[in-house]
């Protein structure tokens, strides 16, 4: 029996009462507005709330039955009559569905109901929590819903006992037990680290948790962690988005989002939260849920500015954290040092390398900007196709055989597959300087999958191979050089269909788009790396100057017996990286120790102190989770 | 879902009986095939007795992710399952339960409880170990001896014969308790996880254990050397290993890769016993029930069962089932 998390529930199973048209996923790419009045920034703010609501409520008939994220609109927006009542009746009748996504949809049910309900559907609600046995999960997303839900719960039903709770423990017995686990995990993610970091789809079970924390907790101190957490992601978003596509590294994003970037639940969140980009369809599935209370909730201009300023390049660094590993490993949970170069026209990321999670995690990339991003493939990168049983074993309790089976049932189809480009592996090591990156492989005997992918996308213009061995290309207005250290082939990379279920799980199916579509760089050699290098269109005469510039850089390397590159990058910096050993810039080897838990010009936060300065300009604004205090201040 | 006191019911009405076997047949299953955690739960899943007509029954509550259980051999009505959870216990015979450990215990792998001190329960979890010597009232984690790294514990037996004599199959190898976890030591090094570990009920000082990578192993003195089997695979994992209440000579093991070995020597052979299973024959675990008939859980598939011990397989119930665990109770004299 397999213990993954699904990945998102998708717009099927939520969506699915939904016709009528969704204005701003099919509409033109919005801007921020030029008049950054505070009024103006807040009333087009809830413009993109009520239509959020709107489109969920615009779809009711009186033909089918409401759906729970109607249900959730309709109260929010206190019009909780006799026919939601019933409904809500009915559903809890049914079989229930989602562990901790059970939780927190019927948490917001219940508080969002608890003064328009009738007794009945209230009680009905209620007893499900004693009747019904969510189980917890096995990583911190679950665990997030499962105590803000079981937290806000077990407040809303004080003083009751053991006896009413599928937990057997008393009201006050739940809420501390929630208590203490919300705020371990707050402690450790703001001293050494986020887990599950940037994740392309799973900012909402953390965002979702966090907005119902600060809207409905009655704890005082309770709704500042949770409105402090809440910033807080919503600033590393900002910090990682350019266009308002999430950029870089992710500890979790799927098969396709790591290549269209802005199919992803994070897109709903900058949609709502800046305005720069189109939410994805459906708001992203799970957007409803933060929605309903998204009004209560004020974005700090601040955080607002630093997403959609890119007038200026800027480096972000940042201390994050691996998912915990069970055994097989030395450690519990590893140091990420995550990078983001982000510039007007493209931004490169990464992280050292090695594990962080087990599956659909994504190392690093170059990504580029376009005026529209929906459907465009705006990224370049390679990765080794790990597909472990021990990996899996690390950080999960399953038996060897039986969960790389059972992937792609689960909704990860492409676990298993040899042109895999998600994941990370530990034969893999990666070294970023600006918009440089050099990721080296080597690969032991006998592993499967012993080579490596490169990913070209399908809208990449003027692919080039050059006889120097550089692959150049334009994505956008940035200039692209990758470097493959190795022989390689072209193959067409094939997408995936997911195909109706047959009994229970996903069923997928590869498609060919023949030349049409993205294609992979397979280098079938275990020892292997990568070198790619950006620059903006407009630092270049020509096309043919990028080239020229790139191959006239000093450039040296060699596989064996490990790999190891000494390269003159487009910046100037002397790099040598060699498979093993501490990058080197410059003279100075790169010391990983020292990385601070956010450095760059926004963000900036010691390891271990709990205390985030999110700063844009003038404006600054300090969350420290110490003293559960938030300072906004003006520079002078 | 029949949840009145079932389990103690159950012993009662078998302990009438003159003739009715002396062991009760339990298994932890998932039923739902396909099942992901947000995925809609339909079926009944959990604790499942089969009464003396050979229907399985379920009792408890409905969990996927339960992976095994325990009773209190003084009372019936006091059960205890390891889950996804952690530990669940039950005071009523399974009509109520309690979460009874905190938020830093997570994934209950297995469950024991001491017969000899039948307050001390034992939890293996993904880090460790947690004892409750309150009947899980309260759970503490008593690793002292056990590796910092290396301590996750996939299965974990008391030795009936001595209170807090209690062996633990980890990451790293067997661990032997002899004073009620207070203090841990290293019986059997290996590299990769020990998947299985039991007590023989015909001779309380010998022991099976399947390991991950390392084939079996046989302890002929109560857990403290241990001789690998001869003639058991040691390229793939095997999941569990079990024995044959109704004769000493019998073990059994359930494998993924190898299917179903069996030996009736005393391990000196063994035999892969997989014509009548499906193709591929990925077995999830093997149980041996009182009348000594083989059981074997098929992915993907349900629940096989031989009368032969593996010669010749026929289709049992719980279509579409994945059993964690099964489990032979004493059933109490009365």
């Amino acid at each position: 029996m397999h213990r993954l998390s699904l990945l998102l529930l998708s717009l099927a199973t939520l969506g699915t009462a939904v016709a009528t048209a969704q204005p701003s996923f099919t509409g033109p790419v919005p801007v921020p507005p030029a008049d950054a009045r505070p009024d103006v920034l807040r009333r087009d703010y809830l413009a993109r709330v009520t239509e959020t609501l709107d489109w969920y409520q615009s779809a009711i008939t009186s033909e089918k039955p409401l759906t729970r994220e109607q249900i959730l609109v309709k109260l929010i927006r206190k019009q909780g009559d006799a026919q939601v009542s019933q409904r809500v009746l009915e559903l809890m009748a049914e079989p229930q569905s989602g562990d901790m996504f059970w939780m927190f949809p019927w948490t917001a049910v219940a508080f969002a109901g608890r003064d328009q309900l009738s007794p009945e559907a209230r009680a009905a609600i209620r007893d499900a929590w004693r009747t019904y046995f969510p189980m917890r999960g096995d990583t911190e997303n679950h665990w997030a819903m499962y105590y803000a839900s079981l937290y806000l719960m077990s407040e809303l039903y004080p003083n009751e006992p053991g006896t009413s709770w599928f937990t057997g423990k008393s009201s006050a017995e739940n809420l501390a037990e929630s208590r203490e686990y919300l705020i371990h995990w707050l402690d450790i993610s703001t001293t050494i680290g986020q887990g599950e970091f940037n994740p392309t789809h799973y900012i909402g079970e953390y965002a979702i948790p966090m907005i119902y924390l600060a809207a409905w907790a009655q704890d005082p101190a309770m709704r500042q962690r949770g409105q402090m957490k809440l910033d807080w992601l919503m600033a590393d978003l900002a910090a990682n988005t350019l266009n308002g596509v999430l950029r870089g590294p992710n500890a979790r994003t799927d098969d396709t989002s790591v290549i269209e970037r802005w199919n992803a639940l994070s897109s709903y969140f900058s949609w709502q939260m800046f305005g720069n980009t189109p939410p994805p369809s459906g708001y992203g599935g799970w957007g409803i849920y933060f929605a309903i209370l998204a009004d209560q909730y004020e974005l700090p201009e601040v955080i607002r500015r630093i997403a959609v300023d890119r007038g200026s390049d800027f480096v972000q660094r940042d201390l994050k954290r691996s998912r915990r590993r069970w055994r097989y490993s030395d450690v519990e949970m590893a140091p990420i040092y995550k990078t983001n170069y982000l510039r007007r026209d493209y931004a490169v990321g990464s992280y050292q390398g090695g594990l962080s999670d087990p599956i659909q995690a994504h190392v690093w990339d170059v990504t580029w900007a376009v005026p529209d991003p929906r459907g465009k493939h705006t990224t370049m990168f390679s990765a080794h196709p790990l597909s472990s049983a021990q990996v899996m074993q690390t950080y999960f309790t399953e038996l060897p055989d039986a969960m790389i089976d059972g992937l792609a049932s689960q909704g990860k189809p492409s676990y298993d597959v040899p042109d895999k480009i998600l994941g990370s592996s530990p034969y893999e090591q990666v070294f970023q300087d600006l918009d440089t990156v050099i990721a080296l492989y080597a690969i032991p005997e006998g592993v499967r999958f012993p080579h490596i992918n490169g990913y070209f996308s399908r809208d990449l213009v003027n692919v080039t191979e050059d006889k120097s061995g550089w692959i150049f290309a334009q994505g956008g207005n940035a200039y692209l050089a990758y470097r493959p250290l190795a022989g390689y082939e072209w193959q067409h990379l094939l997408g995936y269909r997911q195909l109706p279920s047959q009994g229970g799980g996903y069923r997928w199916e590869r498609v060919d788009h023949g030349d049409k579509g993205d294609k992979l760089l397979f280098s079938p050699h275990r020892h292997n790396g990568t070198i790619v290098q950006a620059a903006s269109a407009s630092e270049f005469a020509s096309f043919d100057a990028f080239r020229a510039a790139i191959n006239a850089l000093p450039l040296t390397f060699s596989l064996e017996p490990v790999p190891t590159v000494t390269l003159k990058t487009l910046r100037g910096k002397q790099v040598t990286f060699t498979y093993g050993q501490a990058p080197v810039v410059d003279g100075q080897p790169i010391d990983y120790s020292k990385w601070k838990l956010f450095e760059g010009p926004h963000l900036n936060a010691e390891k271990g102190s709990s205390i985030l300065t999110i700063t844009h300009g003038k404006l600054q604004r300090t969350l420290d989770f110490n003293t559960l205090t938030i300072t906004d201040q003006i520079n002078e | 879902m029949r949840i009145k006191t079932l389990f103690a019911s159950l012993f009662l009405a078998a302990a009438a009986q003159a003739a009715a076997p002396v062991y009760d047949f339990i298994i932890c299953a998932n039923i739902n095939r396909n099942y992901v955690i947000g995925s809609k739960i339909t079926t009944l899943n959990g604790v499942y007795i089969r009464d003396d007509a050979g229907a399985w029954t379920h009792h408890g509550y409905n969990d996927t992710g339960i992976t095994a259980v325990a009773f209190d051999p003084r009372d019936r009505n006091v059960v205890y399952t390891s889950a996804m959870n952690g530990l669940w216990r039950s005071l009523d015979g399974g009509k109520t339960w309690r979460m009874c450990n905190s938020w830093d215990m997570t994934e209950g792998r297995d469950v024991a409880v001491d017969p000899n001190a039948p307050d001390h329960v034992y939890l293996a979890i993904t880090d460790g170990v947690a004892v409750s010597t309150d009947r899980a009232q309260t759970l503490v984690r008593k690793e002292n001896g056990l590796p910092a790294r290396g301590k996750y514990t996939q299965a974990i037996k008391v030795d009936r014969t001595q209170a807090g004599r209690v062996l633990a199959a980890c990451e790293i190898g067997i661990y032997l308790t002899e004073d009620g976890a207070n203090n841990w030591r290293q019986v059997l090094a290996t590299k990769e996880t020990v998947t299985d570990i039991q007590q023989s009920p015909h001779d309380p000082a010998v022991w099976l254990a399947a390991t991950q990578s390392a084939g079996a192993f046989i302890s002929r003195d109560s857990g403290v050397t241990w001789q690998n089997l001869p003639g058991v695979p040691s390229d793939r994992a095997l999941y569990n290993i079990t024995f044959d209440v109704t004769n000493p000579q019998r073990f059994a093991i359930g494998s993924w890769a190898h299917g179903v070995l069996t030996s009736e020597d005393g391990g000196a052979t063994w035999t892969a016993r997989n014509a009548g299973l499906p193709e591929g024959h990925c077995v999830w675990r093997v149980g041996v029930d009182p009348e000594g008939r083989l059981y074997a859980s098929v992915v993907k598939e349900t629940l096989y069962v031989s009368d032969d011990f593996g010669r010749t397989w026929r289709r049992d119930a719980l279509e579409g089932s994945l059993v964690n665990s099964f489990l032979l109770l004493p059933r109490a004299a009365q």
